[in-house]
């Protein structure tokens, strides 16, 4: 069959507005207001780290450390701040992220160890650092984090939380990084086919290790608004963060082979995965049944991906 | 179609009566579209017990397809297919294998990590049995691989890893594999892409003794000379069809080529080149110095182990560095990205080493030359189109969208997007491995007259082919290799041609 090629590539969009239909006939609440701003402050922060794992994973790679990460930036951001001031502290738990990032992609490209397993040990390792430097408590001092900074993890701007506008601006700059410069097209071409990469003059373990540092950066950013939204760096927040970025990637259509998969729709599949779990909330399905169905329908939409492209 | 062209049907009926028996295998009908492309179109092909039956045709014509039904691997749309007679209807390469079909493809289906007697054994393995407990018997399973091996004259340790083998001894593992099974109808798609003279031969001769035995032995190839000289019929496909079908003697080289290209074809050999300035300079072999000059093309010959394609290689920075001397100064290439920095391009035997296949045909363009379309950090995308445009124009790559995946193109339009993206850089110097393999004659043809323009724009090719024919015609002189050295240079117009080459290896 000749399908128009503008629909067949946006599975994940007509998806996510089928989801919303479906929701918004079967419940009144779905529409309201306080609901949809609720969605996006689950997805905002979800999504800044699944545009780090699309980094990776169009490069080729595999980061499942992100969700320590990001309990690792917060309670670096945290204990930072209470000293040095917001600036300084949001920028340490971004660096924090950023060099767990960096030394995932130097043990994963120069010494070519599985990125799974790379960053399955990073997982456990940086979430044991975080307890040892948190002693297990939360991080808000004697008189809680700076006001200011706990006004950003709920205030809004222009009627939208300014939580929301950070993964706004990162998709509009970072979609420029992947599409419009030569950095992001060696991305692309490294994860497609690293041997014909290197072959034509990609650096390819630098590409590979430079996805790694975006992916624990954006974490880390992650982190610090987690911080903010909790008013506190919580040591074990993001658990089970690295999967579901993993699974709203892949919803958004990108290949775990690597080369393929677009910013944009990897935050679609973040929408996809947070509205699932919104509806189900909403038809008061039992919890133990939300999870049953959301493993379905990651499973499907793989599997759906797998058909569109055999035939 | 051309005028040329007979009656298919005629001539399908022509041959039946002429040999008389059943055949081993017969297709009648077959019919194969994928999406809106018609792949086959009514196509009848029988092959009978004892014959070598060649199928040619330009990339895209439909051999691949048809071999793929006869394998198992795609279903046809309508037609039928009968083996020795019975009807067939293969759901799987498993049922078609089960059917006494072997094909061996294009594309080699080893397991790297397995050995070369596990590959060989792969989904036959011989058993040991303890009662109800079934073993693999690993002794006569080495024992077996060996035995198929030697037949070849390939003598490797059967525990060896196929991952540690050369592209041309895994083929020659590939072949071993399809000839360890019993079967009815063998079949052979390009088996001779990176082989050399010495194991053709050597296939040829096992091929005879298949014919001996009754097996039907299918054989795609587009290396026309060896069609002419090893089957028994030849089949002509053309856009999904029969053009032609032809017993021995009634084809020659130039008939076929006529058939396939419904007559349009050009075969021009040139004079020697004037050479210019030394472009490239590199003591290729640590003893004698080799010299590119604008202008001309020099080939690199060896057999399997001589260490001819190691120099290109090391050209490029692959493996050990050497002295190169380029555009004036000394360099030392540590990786591919230094060398193309000091304007050298490189076309590897192995297409999908040259392109990025799930990328697009823009994208594997633009993929080396991303620093020359920059501009503060961004590239300019109206001048990567203009330029995506203008070379897929120049090279005549088609289908002309610059969008489309690159494992969609037939293999001389993947070989042409690799030699633009190299041209659109202006490098200086051009390494070339393998530069047709398993691409048809017309393609062939456009390659080489590009190849040639390049160096006559000022540029010097360095090319490395198992192929002793293409280099005489293609290049200027010719370094014979030999354990690693340059043991002859024999210069065309002087002392080039192909028989005192062969003998110069060694083959």
């Amino acid at each position: 069959m000749i399908r128009p090629p503008k629909l067949a590539g946006q599975m994940p969009l007509v998806s996510l507005i089928v989801l919303c239909v479906v929701t918004a006939l079967l419940t009144d609440r779905f529409l309201s207001p306080l609901n949809l701003a609720n969605i996006l402050v689950q997805s905002s922060i979800m999504a800044v780290i699944a545009m780090g794992m699309t980094f990776v994973i169009v490069g080729g790679g595999f980061d499942l450390s992100v969700g320590s990460t990001a309990a690792l930036s917060g309670c670096v951001a945290s204990m930072v701040m209470l000293e040095a001031g917001i600036a300084a502290g949001s920028l340490a738990g971004i660096v924090a992220g950023a060099l767990v990032g960096l030394g995932n992609g130097l043990v994963i490209a120069f010494l070519n160890v599985n990125p799974f397993i790379t960053t399955l040990g990073s997982m456990v390792l940086v979430r044991g650092v975080v307890f040892l430097i948190t002693g297990g408590a939360p991080v808000s001092g004697e008189t809680g984090l700076p006001a200011a900074f706990v006004a950003f993890g709920s205030d809004r701007l222009f009627g939208i939380h300014y939580l929301v506008w950070v993964p706004a601006i990162l998709l509009a700059v970072l979609s420029v990084v992947m599409h419009a410069t030569p950095y992001g097209r060696r991305v692309y071409a490294t994860g497609g086919g690293r041997e014909a990469a290197y072959l034509s003059g990609v650096p390819v373990r630098r590409v590979i290790a430079s996805t790694y540092v975006w992916c624990g950066a954006l974490a880390g950013i992650a982190g610090v608004m987690l911080a903010a939204r909790l008013q506190s760096g919580q040591p074990t927040a993001g658990e089970f963060y690295e999967l579901t970025a993993i699974a709203a990637v892949v919803l958004g259509g990108a290949a775990l082979t690597g080369g393929e998969g677009t910013l944009y729709k990897s935050v679609i599949g973040v929408f996809i995965m947070i509205v699932l779990g919104n509806a189900l909330n909403l038809l008061n399905v039992d919890s133990y049944w939300q999870r049953v169905a959301i493993g379905v329908v990651i499973i499907a939409a793989a599997a759906a991906e797998r058909l569109r492209s055999v035939h | 179609m051309g005028d040329g062209t007979r009656n298919p049907r005629a001539a399908q009926v022509e041959v039946d009566v002429g040999t008389g028996s059943v055949p081993s295998i017969n297709a009648q009908g077959i019919c194969k579209r994928f999406d809106a492309n018609v792949a086959l179109d009514n196509v009848d092909f029988a092959v009978c017990a004892g014959e070598i039956h060649a199928v040619v045709g330009e990339n895209g014509a439909g051999k691949s397809t048809l071999i793929r039904i006869l394998g198992g691997v795609h279903r046809p749309d309508r037609g039928n297919i009968f083996v020795a007679g019975r009807p067939c209807h293969f759901a799987s390469p498993r049922d078609a294998i089960a059917a006494g079909i072997v094909t061996i493809p294009q594309e080699l289906r080893l397991l790297p990590t397995l050995s070369i007697a596990e590959n060989i054994s792969l989904g036959h393995p011989p058993l040991r049995r303890f009662g109800p407990a079934a073993f693999v018997d690993r002794g006569s399973m080495r024992a077996a691989a060996s035995a198929v091996l030697s037949q070849l004259d390939f003598h490797p340790d059967p525990d060896r890893s196929v991952a540690s083998l050369s592209f041309a001894e895994r083929q020659i593992v590939a072949i071993a594999k399809g000839l360890a099974r019993e079967c009815r109808v063998f079949i052979l798609d390009e088996p001779m892409a990176a082989l050399e003279h010495r194991e053709v031969e050597r296939l040829f001769a096992v091929l005879a003794r298949m014919q001996a035995r009754g097996t039907a032995v299918i054989y795609i190839s587009h290396e026309l000379e060896e069609v002419v000289a090893i089957a028994d019929r030849c089949t002509v496909l053309r856009d999904g069809r029969v053009v032609a079908v032809r017993g021995r003697g009634a084809f020659s080289v130039s008939d076929l080529v006529a058939a396939m290209t419904g007559g349009m074809m050009d075969d021009a050999t040139h004079a020697a080149a004037q050479s210019g300035d030394v472009l490239l300079a590199a003591k290729a072999d640590g003893v004698n110095t080799v010299e590119a000059r604008a202008g001309t093309i020099l080939g690199f010959a060896g057999l399997l182990g001589s260490g001819a394609d190691g120099i290109l290689r090391r050209l490029f920075g692959l493996a050990t560095p050497m002295t190169v001397d380029v555009g004036g100064r000394t360099h030392r290439f540590k990786n591919p990205a230094n060398a193309i920095a000091a304007g050298i391009g490189m076309v590897p035997g192995e297409r999908s080493l040259g392109l990025v296949m799930n990328l697009s045909v823009r994208e594997n363009i633009l993929l080396p030359n991303l620093d020359l379309l920059s501009r503060l950090g961004r590239f300019d995308t109206r001048a990567a189109d203009r330029m995506v445009r203008e070379l897929m124009e120049l090279f005549d790559i088609r289908p002309r969208n610059p969008k489309l995946k690159a494992h969609a193109l037939s293999g001389g339009n993947q070989q042409k997007v690799i030699l633009a993206k190299w041209l659109a850089r202006r490098i200086a110097v051009l390494l070339l491995q393998e530069p047709t393999q398993g691409i048809d004659v017309a393609a062939k043809a456009q390659i080489h007259a590009l190849i040639r323009e390049f160096v006559n724009g000022g540029g010097a090719a360095l090319v490395n082919s198992t192929d002793l024919g293409e280099l005489v015609r293609l290049c200027d002189a010719v370094c014979a290799v030999r354990r690693g050295r340059i043991v002859a240079a024999p210069r065309r117009g002087a002392d080039l041609d192909e028989t005192k080459l062969r003998s110069a290896i060694g083959g």
